[in-house]
């Protein structure tokens, strides 16, 4: 008798938490190529304000101690939640974070989480950044007071908890559900493997078969890593930094780190736990010829990858297939919550077309905005970083007062699609005093504004557009000049890098 | 009569066999509750050097090395607490309601009251310094009270390698070289680790048992007792491995820790056994709350 009723009782509870596992159909569903995941949803069932309300404490600066830096600024969607093109992060008072900033994608199925797996639970995880003196600097006891004092918060967590009270638990949870739904399963080669009707092309199909051959044994599977810790034989340039043993105590795990998921992994440049590789020619070519004898170097690479230069371009033709556009510009997933403005009219190679004449008013705008560009090399070269703060700023504040209704819908399209990359990089200019940091954005500040006025054929002199090759860690750099020689912002004056890439008439 | 019979008997034996069997359980609960023989016990932690007793910041000890430490900081939790009774069997703290956090600064959390402990003579108390390992793995939603890591337990909690810190104790020493960075002679002794998750690490929960002088009578409505307990800083350092400051002033979620561990894990002793009167009773520390 009693123990029918136990048995009754046990079986209502795992069906209730079997709908907590299914919860909300559309915001987290299993795609059919993946494992069973591991998180406990039964624990923390998702749900649209749950959601909601952890993506705006992902984008909430206030996570920080001087309110700065939100999640969001190290781990930035188009670039799958990595910080776009930086192999460390900056934090409070730009110090440096130890490690490469990680892509926040499928986090479901991950049993540990970090570099070192430190953290064994997802709901755990934020505390640390939060934390960390060199990275967000605060406590989570004062981020719990800061949100207790905003009323929208309080009917937020009333809205997805049923209880304004805001608590450690509800907090974490709030943002694990939110990064929750951070799944990345609709890449080309899914929609392949999945028979949804995408097709790779030979050299594609070529680098899937290489990768089954030489990379899967680590990068294995559909989440492309077997979630253990090894080291790739690179070269130990920072010999305090010992990995996963600083967690297993096993002296055997120095200079381990997780093995990544390769998804997105054309977005989250540069790569490896200290950012030191800035292509994915550069991975291979360590693979190839760059792995280091040392003691640590594990068993199955001992020696290299045995890769033709052929075979390196398939991998990388293979591996670019594993970028999931719908992840990367998901909405959803994004600080505005709205979609990334998609231009009107497809632009395609915006080389070839030509976008007619700009309103006059409009190209004595992006004049003035080329002066305060230049001004602003000039002062990052000289290493004067107040002052190309101060002028990003005001450069900034120009570009948000253009009338865009003066533009051609083709001009405007091109606009559009720009400026959103172009006032990133302005504003991070604008937001510190440390030209290092200043440096590693000003090159794409140059390239998007030569864009826009070679376009618009803005410029009222001629124009040089010069690259040098060593800038941003070998990734290179573009900057804009009035003279054949000037020079370039990423060194410290007198450097010589930089060839012209690009002469630019006015006419 | 005939209300006895229509209200409670018919519908009983009317009522289907589970419906019953709820019922049944649910009256057996209430009588036994109000047939209960519970009381309290109060448990206080006096933390010591030798034969003196700790003053923070102030005093100046010496250690078994000859080194001579003053100390800032002294934390400890307290948990999964069992008496025991003549026969053997154990009266089990609920778990939820089993977790401390001692704090020398705080001299009101080094008393703590164990509510509605069964009637009944105990003759021992055994109790795990720190934090035991499948608490170190559950959801955040059972990490309240002294757990909560953004709350109580926010300074006892490592977010870079999920864990608790068992024991924390700071101060300075003047036979500890001069910190470089933070210009002092400190040290900091943070001392966690419960066993490791995806592959064994190290473990450095404690189990501490003691037995009582006398058997411990709780009586309903009787006096409440006190059992008075010590816990002997000198003893961190002194033990199976004597511990100098001055070699390693900075142990935390490392293999030395273990030694340190072994240490603590003899730092308990009994002083005795007080029985209350009404208006002794201190504050009450209540499980996590």
């Amino acid at each position: 008798m009693r123990q029918k009723f136990l048995f009754i009782s046990f079986i209502g509870l795992a069906i209730s938490s079997l709908s907590f596992i299914n919860g909300n159909d559309t915001l987290f569903v299993k795609p059919a190529n993946f494992p069973e995941p591991l998180y406990r949803f039964n624990e923390n069932p998702l749900t649209p304000e749950g959601v909601e309300l952890g993506r705006l404490l992902f984008y909430d600066a206030r996570l920080s101690r001087d309110g700065t830096i939100s999640c969001g600024s190290c781990h930035q969607q188009p670039s799958a939640f990595t910080q776009h093109g930086h192999a460390l992060s900056h934090g409070i008072d730009d110090l440096l974070t130890q490690r490469n900033s990680m892509p926040l994608q499928n986090l479901a199925w991950l049993s540990d989480f970090g570099w070192d797996g430190g953290v064994h639970d997802l709901d755990l995880f934020a505390v640390s950044p939060i934390q960390k003196p060199n990275e967000m600097a605060e406590t989570l006891p004062n981020v719990l007071d800061k949100l207790r004092l905003d009323s929208a918060y309080l009917l937020l967590f009333q809205k997805a908890f049923g209880n304004s009270e805001i608590d450690t638990e509800h907090f974490l949870k709030a943002i694990s559900q939110f990064m929750l739904t951070l799944v990345s399963a609709n890449s080309r080669y899914d929609k392949y493997i999945r028979n949804e009707g995408e097709t790779l092309n030979a050299e594609e199909l070529a680098g899937l078969s290489l990768f089954k051959q030489k990379c899967a044994s680590c990068h294995a599977g559909e989440l492309f890593t077997d979630q253990t810790y090894r080291n790739n034989g690179l070269k130990i340039t920072n010999s305090e930094d010992i990995g996963r043993a600083a967690i297993s105590l096993n002296y055997a795990d120095k200079y381990k780190f997780r093995v990544p998921s390769l998804r997105n992994v054309a977005q989250t440049f540069p790569y490896m736990h200290d950012g030191r590789l800035g292509t994915l020619q550069e991975v291979l070519s360590h693979y190839e010829t760059g792995v280091q004898a040392h003691a640590y170097t594990d068993p199955l690479l001992k020696g290299g990858i045995a890769l033709s230069t052929t075979e390196k371009t398939q991998i990388i033709a293979f591996l670019n297939t594993l970028t999931d556009t719908q992840f990367l510009k998901n909405p959803a997933f994004s600080e505005t919550g709205e979609a990334y403005n998609e231009p009107s009219v497809s632009i395609g190679d915006w080389t070839k077309i030509n976008f007619g004449e700009l309103d006059p008013t409009l190209k004595v705008t992006f004049q003035e905005a080329l002066v305060s560009y230049l001004d602003i090399t000039r002062a990052i070269a000289k290493e004067d970083g107040k002052s190309a703060k101060e002028t990003a700023d005001k450069l900034l504040k120009m570009l948000n007062q253009i009338d865009k209704s003066k533009f051609s819908a083709l001009q405007k399209s091109l606009y559009i699609s720009t400026i959103e990359d172009l006032s990133f990089d302005i504003e991070h200019i604008s937001e510190t005093e440390s030209f290092q940091h200043q440096r590693d954005h000003i090159g794409d500040v140059g390239k998007n504004l030569f864009k826009l006025i070679k376009a618009y054929h803005a410029n009222n002199k001629p124009l040089y557009y010069l690259f040098c090759t060593k800038a941003n860690q070998g990734r290179g750099g573009y900057w804009i000049s009035e003279t054949p020689n000037s020079a370039n912002p990423f060194f410290s004056t007198n450097n010589k890098c930089g060839a012209i890439k690009e002469e630019l008439f006015n006419n | 009569m005939k209300l006895w019979k229509n209200v409670i008997i018919k519908p009983y034996q009317t009522m289907k066999l589970t419906q019953k069997t709820i019922l049944t359980a649910l009256l057996l609960g209430f009588t036994s509750l109000s047939f209960a023989q519970n009381n309290s016990i109060v448990l206080n932690f006096k933390n010591v050097v030798g034969n003196e007793a700790l003053v923070l910041n102030e005093k100046l000890y010496t250690n078994a090395s000859g080194e001579q430490f003053k100390v800032s900081l002294l934390q400890y939790y307290i948990s999964n607490i069992k008496l025991k009774r003549a026969d053997g069997t154990e009266y089990v703290v609920p778990q939820d309601e089993s977790y401390f956090l001692i704090r020398e600064q705080n001299p009101a959390s080094q008393t703590i009251t164990l509510p509605n402990v069964p009637a009944g003579k105990y003759v021992g108390i055994t109790f795990i310094t720190g934090v035991d390992s499948l608490r170190n793995t559950m959801s955040v939603g059972r990490r309240t009270g002294c757990l909560d890591v953004g709350g109580e337990g926010k300074d006892m909690y490592w977010a870079w390698n999920s864990g608790y810190i068992f024991v924390k104790m700071e101060g300075t020493s003047p036979q500890i070289p001069e910190d470089s960075l933070r210009k002092g002679h400190y040290f900091l002794y943070h001392i966690g680790l419960f066993g490791g998750m995806k592959s064994p690490t190290l473990n450095n929960i404690r189990t501490t048992t003691l037995a009582f002088e006398k058997p411990l009578k709780v009586k309903e409505n009787g006096n409440i007792s006190e059992i008075q307990l010590q816990a002997d800083v000198l003893s961190l350092f002194n033990g199976s491995t004597n511990i100098s400051l001055a070699q390693r002033p900075v142990v935390m979620a490392n293999p030395f820790s273990q030694k340190v561990a072994d240490n603590y894990a003899k730092m308990f002793s009994l002083k005795g056994i007080k029985k209350l009167k009404a208006s002794e009773k201190s504050a009450e520390m209540v499980g996590m709350k």
